[in-house]
């Protein structure tokens, strides 16, 4: 029996042992297998809430999952839910003894934005807002209650996402509606919080116009827009981006969204988003960007390859245009040494494409980023 | 021996498959088109030129009909009936310098089937000049047909026939069934070496390979072409590159090339379409196929390639076309859609979507048009040509009258 015994577990061992070998190879494969132009780029490991260590508050938590799987997508509205997040963090915070609120709150917000970072990089507009953040709680008042000190973070939190945010996002919108005339045919790409406004704002304001969504694989979100546009009312269009040679000769306008503004006047926005720009320069229709000022960052950037961010390659492999998966000819990609497959998330837009800017404080060319980034130190 | 019924069945047998797409891609269309009419030239019952010119323009107008966006069944026939009037040509110049300098006897027919030609080209000198326009450098006219001219003098079609031909009948006569017997195999002949050019079409465009790519180049190629995949892969076996490929959605044709270069052992990266642009800027070539080149060097090519092209002339990356000299048409795109197609939109946004659908209009073209300034290179069974080139290879093997079949 005990024979018996000896031999199932080392049975049991040994599986074990094999099985781990067999996993870790498959995640060298799978690392060995990212296109060697990218390689300095990981692929985000995702959310993993069981490795979390005890100081992540639950909301920051939760986002970061969200984050990881993409159920909240776009530069605004990943920033609004970060911010959101750490007032709640704030709120519940309690400066341990011997040490100040301003000393001891950044680094208590540090593994909290580390976590967020390790569940999807993070966006340059989030990097300002944290900033901001951590500015405001360096120049707080020492003499200020806690509670007091608290409530006065939480307020300058609201009003960053208030005037930054909400409110620049409306001004936007009233500078792109002098943009749109009657008859007008508007091209966007994927999905932009602040182009969507500017198009029901304008449909609400009567102005007779269509839409053609120009849409590409795998996020496939320009589908969520045309669902918002379709139920107002507006006349869409909707084709996948290699038709947009086909499709761009109707177009008089094109509108497009930012991740985030270089200093060199270049845009870094949603992969796609070059071609569009590129391909309508080519036949002269002009390309508006709509972008708020916390986006603009302060550093330049040449190409799309120094700077980028990868997604799971897997997604690439489902050919399905609706929820249930459908695998395609790639499926077992990984067992195929020499294929690799490549998601990017991002791309960057040369400047000499884009043919004006609107931001809250005005319409401006490009090449007046660093300008307006200047503004706001002096400020 | 196969009757005109077996033929007749053939035929419609051909013009189903191209109806109902049993038949497809353009290799394969343009070898079953070559064969069918080398059938229709052997077969059909045939004894003056333009009866089997005309033979063969119906039966490839039928074909034509049968599927008009393929455009190489039309380059075929073309090619076909560019052949036998070459031979026609050919035979008549070397007849006449067989024939003493007194036999002004050429056939009837043949004075006929020249001055319909004669009627429709403008007016020339001398019948020499005439055989020249036809002619290009590549021909099989013998220089004896200078000499000749003397006697092809009487065959300007001025009305004036020499009273000697009355009485030459029967030798004309003779002359005829001898002439036209001697005709049909010469065809034949060439037609068959027309179906070994289609046959060996992949190899000889293969065999470039090496003048074209270096090591360690990063190659972008757009969606899947047979011609492309050969390429690739006999420059693979020397020198070590890798390859990026755009899947063109939603066709997935990229999935296809990327799996079949990777099982070579080429090292191969898959992109989507949005990607292309950001990663155009570290690729050294695009090197893509097309589904017809037209007269003015532009192509049409599987939607998404306009995008590749445009991408690569902003990063001043040559583009490098592969294709078989099959596909060059002498069409020309006076309207860039009306080589397109626009198919069912169904992979794009599927019925599972139904209220979505029904509001919405939804674009899913099959082709793209790219203009040829966009174009650094052709490179098909004859060499590389640029694409200023081209009109002199659609001069040596089409006719102008046959543009519309």
């Amino acid at each position: 029996m005990e024979n018996e015994g000896n031999k199932k577990s080392i049975k049991e061992r040994t599986k074990a042992k094999h099985k781990e070998k067999q996993s870790k190879e498959m995640n060298e494969s799978s690392n060995k297998q990212v296109a060697a132009l990218f390689s300095h780029l990981e692929i985000a490991k995702g959310a993993n809430a069981s490795l979390a260590s005890r100081d992540i508050h639950p909301a920051v938590l939760v986002i970061g999952l969200q984050f990881a799987d993409f159920k909240i997508c776009g530069a605004n509205a990943r920033c609004i839910a970060t911010l959101t997040a750490f007032k709640k963090v704030i709120q519940d915070y309690k400066t341990p003894e011997g040490t100040t609120l301003s000393r001891h709150l950044p680094t208590h917000l540090s593994p909290q934005i580390s976590y967020l970072v390790n569940s999807r990089p993070m966006s340059v507009g989030m990097g300002n807002a944290i900033r901001h953040l951590k500015l405001e709680i360096s120049t707080m008042d020492i003499d200020l209650a806690d509670d007091d000190a608290k409530l006065l973070l939480c307020e300058k939190i609201d009003n960053f996402i208030r005037d930054r945010i909400t409110v620049a996002d409306r001004v936007i919108v009233s500078y792109g509606l002098q943009k749109i005339q009657d008859g007008d045919v508007i091209l966007t790409y994927a999905r932009s919080s602040v182009v969507q406004a500017l198009l029901l704002e304008a449909h609400a304001k009567g102005i007779q116009f269509k839409v053609i969504i120009v849409d590409s694989r795998p996020r496939l979100e320009g589908k969520g827009l045309l669902r918002c546009l379709v139920d107002a009312g507006i006349s869409c269009t909707y084709a996948f981006l290699h038709a947009v040679g086909f499709v761009l000769k109707d177009v008089s306008k094109v509108f497009l969204g930012a991740h985030a503004f270089m200093s060199n006047g270049a845009l870094y926005s949603r992969v796609g988003t070059a071609m569009v720009a590129m391909m309508a320069k080519e036949k002269n229709i002009p390309v508006i960007v709509c972008c708020e000022t916390y986006k603009f960052a302060e550093k330049v950037q040449l190409d799309s390859f120094v700077m980028n961010e990868q997604g799971n390659p897997d997604e690439m492999v489902n050919i399905s245009t609706t929820s249930t998966p459908k695998a395609g000819l790639l499926d077992g990609w990984l067992h195929k040494p020499d294929l690799k497959l490549l998601n990017l998330l991002h791309d960057l837009t040369p400047s000499k494409y884009i043919t004006t800017v609107i931001t809250e404080v005005g319409m401006i060319p490009c090449t007046s980023v660093p300008v307006i980034l200047r503004e706001y130190k002096q400020v | 021996m196969t009757g005109p019924r077996d033929l007749n069945a053939q035929i419609e047998s051909l013009v189903n498959r191209l109806r109902r797409r049993q038949v497809v891609g353009s290799w394969s269309v343009s070898l079953e088109t070559a064969l069918l009419l080398r059938q229709v030239v052997s077969v059909a019952r045939w004894n003056q030129v333009n009866v089997l010119i005309n033979l063969v323009k119906d039966v490839g107008g039928k074909l034509v009909m049968a599927q008009p966006r393929e455009l190489a069944v039309g380059n075929i026939v073309r090619r076909v009936l560019r052949l036998i009037r070459d031979v026609y040509n050919s035979e008549v110049s070397n007849s006449n310098t067989n024939l003493t300098s007194t036999s002004e006897e050429v056939e009837d027919d043949d004075k006929d089937y020249e001055d319909d030609n004669m009627i429709k080209s403008p007016p020339q000198k001398s019948k020499t000049y005439d055989l020249q326009s036809y002619s290009g450098p590549g021909s099989i006219i013998s220089s004896s047909f200078f000499s000749s001219s003397a006697s092809m003098i009487n065959l300007l079609g001025d009305g004036s026939v020499s009273g000697k031909e009355a009485s030459l009948d029967y030798d004309r006569n003779l002359l005829n069934s001898f002439f036209f017997l001697h005709l049909k195999p010469t065809i034949i002949s060439e037609l068959q070496e027309l179906i070994n050019e289609l046959e060996n079409m992949y190899v000889n465009i293969a065999d470039q390979a090496m003048e074209h790519i270096h090591s360690n180049e990063i190659i972008m190629t757009v969606g899947k072409s047979r011609t492309v995949e050969m390429f690739l892969k006999t420059a693979a076996k020397k020198r070590k590159f890798s390859i990026v490929v755009a899947e063109t959605s939603p066709k997935y044709l990229g999935h296809e090339m990327a799996l079949s270069l990777s099982q070579a052992g080429i090292d191969t990266t898959v992109i989507s379409d949005s990607a292309i642009f950001a990663v155009m800027s570290r690729v050294n070539k695009v090197i893509m196929g097309t589904h017809a080149v037209l007269a003015n060097g532009g192509l049409i090519s599987v939607s998404g390639t306009q995008m590749v092209a445009t991408a690569a002339k902003h990063h001043s990356t040559p583009v490098v076309v592969c294709t078989g000299l099959y596909k060059l048409s002498p069409l020309y795109p006076y309207d860039e859609d009306s080589f397109n197609d626009l198919v069912a939109p169904d992979p794009v946004m599927s019925f599972d979507e139904g209220e979505l659908i029904d509001k919405v209009t939804i674009l899913n073209p099959y082709y793209d048009y790219v203009s040829p300034e966009l174009v650094s290179l052709f490179i098909t069974n004859t060499g590389g040509h640029p694409p200023s080139y081209l009109y002199r290879l659609i001069n040596e093997n089409y006719d102008p009258e046959d543009t519309v079949i």
